[in-house]
């Protein structure tokens, strides 16, 4: 039985008819084309289908899109304006926290309703809070790096080269 | 101040915003009008003989477009190796016998995920069930009634189901052990393991009107996917077209042709319309290759002051039920044997073994972190039954600079000594070992144990695969800026980035004036790929050869603006000027337009080419080792501080030390950044990831049950280089690598540590919990401590 449903993705509110078992990953990446949610196992296990249901992160992969009928979602399109990327994403860059990328919408928005909730964390909050996500390139590292950073840009890392960061 | 303006400095990867803003487009991005899915129908045995199919059904459900079978493919083989040797033997679609679980039998297309479940799940094919083997040794034993393919017709050893052999030797192996003070004997095995990348496998086909077929594949190298498809699919190489799309990992699992990438392939020539195939989780884990479990048998003969005077090595690898890459791993495992340590005379065997198990490929180092285990655990082994120092016995037999290794190459600029002293120094390595004597290691009150471990690790680049070198182009454009053509691949190691370094320095520009244009096989040139370690060394080269040929037509269009020799011109910020008057100066811009205008219309271009060994035609051989292989050897030094939980059989991984010789570090953070990556990879294999396979089958499909490491399990990780001043003269850099076997040695590190720690010795990987518990019981028991 397919169902019409609303959806505000990054403040956009589209317009979906969908068959109940459609998860908000599909939804998002097949039906609306937004293809900066990714898909790395679709059962709940990788956290690269991370996307924001208001403050909180959610797997995408294991939630239906009809549960999110006019719920606020935020994707990784919607962390950067224009060439501006968010400061998170920027720290990302800068600590070198992003190798072949596949993980990284998931981590930075994660990382992002961590600071929305405590905006100074110690390490061992970061920890839990991207526990649910994979990273299979970086060793985690510079992940909690760039975290760090975001939440106090005069900690060790290198600013010099930050006009550069933008798309 | 080392003169250069972008190398050697930690430049922000050019792909960063792409890939932190969702803007990065992968190949499971990839979405095309009309657009078909793929399904692949997968034999649930691990050997069975196929009696019949029927796709009647499956091909009259409505929205079902195209299915292929056996019968379509029939006689096409391919391989992981394909010479006149090792013949390619997997079939794209199995038509009469199956011999793994998961092993393709038919392809369909359909309109939506819905029909193709449908479509593949009526399918109906009937087995005859034929009895299969599993373990590597019963597999071989000259006995075993399961033959999975004939013997190799070259090996003659009364063995069974032998995929292939490669053996060598030197010197005079009896009479370097008649010299020996000690012949210490011990035996090695390592356990299977995945990849773990987080893109799953996946390919995009478009078979256009025209004839030409455009594809985008989660790949490692797209001209020698290219070359791979156009033979078996009948196609000129220049028909295909693979795209650039960025992968999200890789690891060495995706380097071979998969029966996938055909199957869209030959569904989009058929249907006419575009095929898209992404490979479940789950599927990977069942049917995917794998890494390469390894047993090491290892011989060596000793003198008293710790000269090695002979060694003597047996691998087994369990290649799964094709060829895949295990006749390459015994082959490289006697390269990660031979480059650190001198051995005058040596003998080694290496097998590699059929057995009804998924197929193999190569997983970041192919061998290297196995190899190196066996080997620094039996150094350290052997060094405590001499009363050695380790660190002294590592120093005492490690290759020194310009030193010829036994296939002829030269180690030239080789940094081990160093690395060997700077690990042992930033660690306090000789006075932090527990030096107490081991029957009291475990009787303390504390449970916790610290332990201290060190392994040593080297590997070569870039050695020869085809198209065997790279190619690049740069051109100049109106402005003053330049494109870069190459065939290289991004896919986390940071290629873009790297080889627009290279570029800016040789023409003194800025990051932002380079776009690179990569890897699409119609448009960039030829490209070695993203294996062996060659990127940086290779492309690395023949990218600077490229922008060294613009920078030589610029300041050649430029003396005859100004009037003046090239000698005396020098160039930055888009201009050149004379050395002693730079009032006199012309733009990169005027430049480009006095070349169109005052030398026929010629443009501002130039290619550039590198392979290693050019004056080698071949490959060496896989089965005798003859040839030479690369003049780009790299070593590095690892140590690993640990802690064991005595009571839970938990150890964690403190922190990992890498002292290496990487050559010069275009990138430190990207360098770092590898390091990580695989001290990562390393306690994944050391404590956590194992693939269950019982009677074939894949136990743990998934990521909740195959335990990757998370972020709680991060390890602190340093890297430190040497001899890094050795690599540099002026503007020229001398690179080598860095991604995988080089820093392949943290997990023999591990392995020492936690004899170090507890008076352990592990002889198999993984380091489970469990086995930790039993091992110490054991030991306290010998003790007579229970
Ligand atoms: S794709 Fe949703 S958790 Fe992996
Ligand atoms: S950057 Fe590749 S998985 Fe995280």
């Amino acid at each position: 039985m397919k169902q019409a449903i609303e959806l505000i993705i990054n403040g956009e509110t589209y317009d979906l008819i969908v068959t109940p078992n459609v998860t908000l990953q599909e939804a998002i990446r097949e039906h609306l084309g937004l293809k900066g949610t990714k898909a790395g196992c679709e059962m709940g296990t990788c956290g690269a289908c991370t996307v924001l249901l208001g403050d909180k992160p959610i797997l995408s992969c294991i939630t239906l899109a009809v549960e999110c009928q006019g719920l606020e979602i935020t994707t990784i399109e919607g962390l950067s304006e224009g060439p501006t990327l968010s400061n998170m994403q920027k720290a990302f860059v800068r600590a070198g926290a992003v190798q072949c990328g596949f993980c990284t919408p998931g981590v930075i928005l994660s990382s992002t309703a961590l600071l929305k909730k405590n905006p100074q964390p110690n390490v061992n909050e970061i920890k839990k809070a991207l526990e649910g996500n994979l990273c299979r390139c970086t060793g985690y590292n510079s992940i909690i790096e760039a975290v760090l950073d975001a939440a106090d840009p005069s900690g060790h890392l290198d600013h010099q080269q930050d006009q550069e960061i933008k798309l | 101040m080392n003169g250069l303006k972008l190398v050697g400095k930690s430049v922000l990867r050019k792909d960063g915003p792409d890939k932190t803003t969702g803007k990065a487009r992968y190949t499971v991005d990839v979405d095309l009008p009309g657009m078909l899915v793929c399904g692949i129908k997968r034999s649930p045995h691990p050997h069975a003989r196929i009696l019949r199919i029927d796709t009647s059904k499956a091909q009259k459900l409505p929205g079902v477009k195209a299915v292929i079978t056996g019968i379509d493919t029939k006689g096409i083989k391919h391989g992981f190796v394909e010479t006149p040797r090792y013949l390619p033997d997997q079939s794209i679609l199995a038509y009469d016998v199956v011999k793994h679980v998961g092993e393709e039998i038919a392809a369909v297309a359909a309109i939506n995920h819905e029909v193709l479940a449908q479509a593949l799940k009526m399918i109906d094919i009937e087995y005859e069930i034929l009895p299969a083997v599993f373990d590597v040794e019963d597999a071989m034993n000259p006995d075993c009634q399961v033959h999975i393919h004939p013997n190799h017709p070259r090996v003659k050893e009364n063995y069974c189901n032998i995929a292939g052999k490669t053996q060598t030797q030197w010197g005079d192996i009896d009479a370097g052990f008649k010299e020996a003070d000690l012949i210490h004997s011990d035996r090695f095995e390592s356990h299977l393991r995945t990849h773990g990348y987080m893109e799953p496998q996946t390919a995009v086909a478009d078979y256009r009107g025209d004839g030409t077929l455009h594809m985008w594949i989660s790949s490692m190298g797209h001209f020698n996917k290219r070359k791979k498809l156009a033979r078996t699919l009948k196609m000129p190489d220049a028909s295909i077209r693979i795209h650039k799309a960025y992968v999200g990992g890789a690891f060495g699992g995706k380097i071979d042709l998969f029966s996938h990438e055909y199957c869209v392939a030959a569904l989009s020539i058929k249907t006419g319309r575009p095929v898209k195939y992404v490979a479940s989780r789950e599927e990977i884990f069942i049917a995917y290759r794998h890494g390469q479990p390894l047993i090491s048998e290892i011989k060596t003969g000793v003198k008293k002051d710790g000269t090695i005077v002979a060694q003597q090595l047996r691998m087994i690898n369990n290649a799964g039920a094709y060829k895949g890459s295990g006749v390459v791993i015994i082959f490289l495992a006697w390269g990660f044997t031979m480059i650190p340590y001198r051995v005058e005379n040596f003998k080694y065997e290496g097998y590699s073994i059929f057995t009804n198990n998924p197929t193999r490929a190569p997983l970041r180092g192919h061998g290297a972190p196995q190899v190196r285990f066996a080997i620094e655990s039996h150094m350290d082994i052997i060094a405590e039954k001499l009363q050695l120092d380790p660190i002294e016995f590592r120093l005492k037999n490690a290759r020194v600079p310009h030193e010829e290794l036994p296939n002829k190459d030269n180690v030239h600029n080789c940094g081990l000594i160093e690395c060997i002293k700077e690990a042992a120094f930033k660690t306090d390595y000789t006075n932090r070992r527990n030096l107490r004597p081991k029957t009291d290691r475990l009787d303390d009150s504390n449970p916790i144990k610290q332990g201290i471990g060190l392994g040593v690790s080297a590997y070569f680049g870039g050695s020869l695969i085809y198209p065997n070198g790279s190619s690049a182009i740069v051109k100049m454009t109106d402005e003053g800026s330049v494109d870069l053509l190459t065939g290289a691949i991004e896919l986390g190691q940071g290629s873009e980035t790297v080889l627009c370094q290279i570029v800016g320095e040789e023409l003194q520009l800025e990051m932002d004036d380079i776009r690179i244009i990569s890897s699409d096989t119609a448009t960039t040139p030829p490209d070695i790929g993203a294996w062996i370690s060659g990127m940086t060394y290779v492309t690395g080269n023949a990218v600077r050869e490229a922008a060294a040929g613009v920078r030589k037509k610029i300041l050649q269009v430029a003396a005859e603006q100004l009037n003046e020799k090239t000698e005396n011109l020098k160039l930055a910020n888009k201009s050149v000027w004379v050395a002693d008057n730079p009032e006199k100066r012309v733009t990169y811009q005027d430049i480009f337009q006095a070349s169109i205008t005052r030398q026929k219309g010629d443009t501002i271009i130039a290619d550039g080419h590198w392979r290693t060994m050019r004056d080698e035609p071949f490959h060496p051989s896989l089965a005798s080792t003859k040839g030479r292989w690369t003049e780009n050897y790299a070593f590095s030094v690892q140590v690993a501080e640990i802690a064991v939980d005595t009571e839970t059989g938990e150890i964690k991984l403190l922190k990992a030390t890498t002292v290496h010789d990487c050559g010069f570090p275009i990138n430190p953070q990207l360098v770092q950044g590898q390091i990580d990556g695989q001290v990562s990879l390393a306690l994944g294999h050391a404590f956590m990831e194992d693939v269950m396979m019982k009677k074939g089958y894949t136990l743990n499909p998934s990521w909740l049950d195959y335990r990757m490491p998370l972020i709680h399990n991060v390890a602190d990780s340093k890297g430190v280089d040497v001899i890094t001043e050795n690599y540099q003269t002026g503007h020229s850099f001398r690179t080598k690598e860095v991604g995988e076997g080089l820093v392949s040695a943290i997990l023999a590190a591990i392995a020492n540590a936690i004899y170090d720690a507890t008076g352990l010795r592990l002889y198999s990987t993984p380091f489970s919990p469990e086995k930790v518990l039993k091992g110490l019981k054991q030991l306290k028991k010998n003790r007579g401590l229970l």
